[in-house]
């Protein structure tokens, strides 16, 4: 009876800590969805760079946690604003620019996915951060190694910091203007175009934390980058674009699917519960379930 | 006219044949022939209905893997094992298509974005079938009255079978399905109050094309020799769509040219296979950017 108990507290754990991270870059692709009608598809792309940055900067570079996690947002935000410079720009007026942007964004994906082949494939196949926290706590009855814990609370603190921002801060408010209805936001004087930066900023600060938190919490190898897309995806469209609530609450039920999964068989057959649930949202209800 | 242009445009690859006919150059020649085949049946989706089908990968592989399943397993011949896998393709071309009776331009493109990445991982998860990641080597090539065919005359048939596709595209599109097709990209509320049937058109449209993509997909099989999920993933879906942008959608010509500039760009950088997702990628985006009609396109403009 013991060990039945050891197990699902084990999967309740692991559930809830592949959730939250799943929550926080689904929030962030979710943001830069929702507002500027970008289906970011190098999201997950970024989501692993931010990872691998992480580990060069630590493992390779001998840099000191507090100055590389600063490092790797700076660097994701470079990138992104360099990228919107040159590409995301051209097409904010036009209002068919959802598969543009996915087409493109899935072009940089493989380009950036190529970069990390060529950079990073030579040196390892997996990376794994040093943990920043050393030991055990027992969380009755399993234990859980204190770097994931504390994975778990910066992931939380994000998604907290996240939501208080968008309900409480004006810029987070004209964010969340933008997304329910963006002709009235325009109306009352909120200007659209800086607030699509916002969300693309926001939203890529928030995946590249994910992807750091990912990289302290697992191992990385140059694959996840995609699987993060479809997964990521997934929980957008079924919680709702736009919706950093909903992007919570799915991906939970996804952490624990896969928690559960992972009991039985191989966790990627619950990539493809996830696939199944995006394609009967996009059938029954687009617009997803935490939508206004 | 167009359709001089388009044999002229097929049978450019088949210069590389004068050489070794082991040569990696006459490989290319028939890997170039074999995508003129796959992209000019995306085109028909793309360029002419205006769906991205991003499905067009892997209903080109559950071609592939039926037909070397049949021959190496069952020990069918190439001759017979092929239009059932055609067959199957189209069947399953038809079932993918459902989508696109109800979704629309982003939303269609993800969900076939969703169902090829769930094909790759039905593909991963028989391995009975697929043999998994690893995939299945030294699938024997098609033969003649018991011999395999060797390699000119191989890439020949293949380019007569490619020339015959798109002469066969042509003569559809000039056609009153091929005007209703391009009604529904135009306008698809006109289309219908015009009492066009829009999803037979569409339906019609998706097994022409799934048809196309499986014959693709068997011959590249017993072509290459090697198969795996990963051959037929959705990098090779958007990197098909690549081609028919790059040359010029909507357009004979388009895919063929596409094909025959994108095809051999990687084997150029043998020993950096990244650098082949670096380059289709960037290519991706200055497209999109500057090449809306692609290299034709751009071509016809100059010209009028």
């Amino acid at each position: 009876m013991d060990g039945y108990l050891v197990v699902a507290a084990s999967v309740i754990v692991s559930g809830v800590l592949v959730g939250t991270i799943y929550a926080v870059v689904a929030a962030g692709l979710s943001l830069i969805h929702g507002t500027i009608l970008m289906p970011q598809a190098s999201n997950g792309q970024i989501f692993l760079g931010a990872g691998l940055v992480l580990w060069w900067l630590q493992t390779q570079a001998g840099w000191p946690l507090w100055l590389a996690v600063p490092a790797v947002i700076a660097a994701g935000l470079a990138l992104v604003f360099s990228l919107e410079l040159l590409v995301f720009r051209r097409f904010y007026a036009r209002a068919d620019r959802s598969i543009t942007y996915l087409v493109v964004t899935l072009g940089l994906a493989q380009m950036l996915s190529g970069l990390y082949i060529g950079a990073f494939g030579r040196i390892s196949d997996t990376f794994s951060v040093p943990p920043p926290a050393r030991g055990y706590a027992f969380i009755d009855p399993t234990p859980v190694s204190n770097a994931r814990l504390l994975a778990f609370t910066a992931a939380a603190t994000v998604l907290c910091a996240l939501i208080a921002f968008l309900r409480l801060h004006r810029f987070g408010r004209a964010l969340r203007a933008v997304f329910q209805n963006r002709d009235v936001a325009r109306l009352r004087g909120i200007d659209i175009i800086s607030t699509y930066r916002l969300a693309l900023g926001l939203g890529t600060a928030v995946t590249t934390v994910g992807g750091m938190l990912y990289a302290v919490a697992f191992t990385l190898d140059l694959t996840v980058g995609w699987t993060m897309t479809l997964i990521t995806f997934s929980i957008m469209i079924v919680g709702g674009p736009g919706s950093v609530l909903g992007a919570l609450c799915v991906g939970l039920v996804f952490g624990f699917t896969q928690a559960i999964v992972s009991v039985f068989a191989d966790p990627t057959i619950a990539t493809f519960a996830y696939l199944l649930a995006m394609l009967a949202m996009l059938f029954l209800r687009p617009n997803g379930l935490f939508s206004r | 006219m167009k359709l001089r242009i388009a044999i002229l445009v097929a049978a450019l690859p088949l210069l590389g044949l004068f050489g070794d006919p082991k040569g990696l150059t006459v490989f290319i020649v028939g890997l170039v022939l074999i995508n003129m085949l796959l992209a000019s049946g995306l085109n028909l989706l793309y360029g002419f209905g205006g769906l991205i089908p991003f499905t067009f990968a892997g209903i080109s592989g559950t071609s592939a893997f039926i037909c070397c399943n049949l021959v190496l397993h069952a020990g069918w011949s190439f001759w017979i094992a092929l239009p059932v896998g055609c067959v199957a393709a189209s069947i399953l071309g038809l079932a993918l298509s459902f989508p696109a009776i109800r979704l629309r331009g982003f939303y269609f493109a993800l969900s076939g974005l969703v169902i090829q990445s769930a094909l790759t991982i039905a593909f991963i998860y028989f391995p009975s079938l697929t043999n998994g990641d690893t995939g299945i080597t030294s699938i024997p090539r098609p033969t003649l009255a018991g011999q395999p065919i060797v390699s000119p005359w191989l890439e020949i048939l293949i380019a007569t079978a490619t020339v015959l596709t798109v002469t066969g595209i042509s003569a559809l599109m000039r056609s009153p399905i091929g005007s209703m097709l391009i009604a529904i990209r135009d306008d698809e509320d006109l289309s219908r109050a015009l009492g066009i049937n829009v999803t037979a058109v569409r339906s019609l449209a998706f097994l022409i094309a799934s048809l196309i993509a499986g014959l693709g997909g068997g011959v590249y099989a017993h072509y290459v020799g090697f198969v795996s999920p990963r051959t037929f993933d959705v990098l090779i879906s958007l990197n098909l769509w690549l081609m028919v942008a790059v040359g010029g959608r909507g357009t004979l010509v388009g895919p063929l040219l596409g094909a025959l500039i994108l095809t051999p760009l990687p084997f150029i950088f043998q020993q950096y296979t990244w650098i082949k997702d670096v380059i289709y990628g960037g290519a991706i985006v200055v497209v999109i950017m500057f090449l809306p009609a692609g290299l034709f396109g751009l071509l016809q403009r100059r010209a009028s």
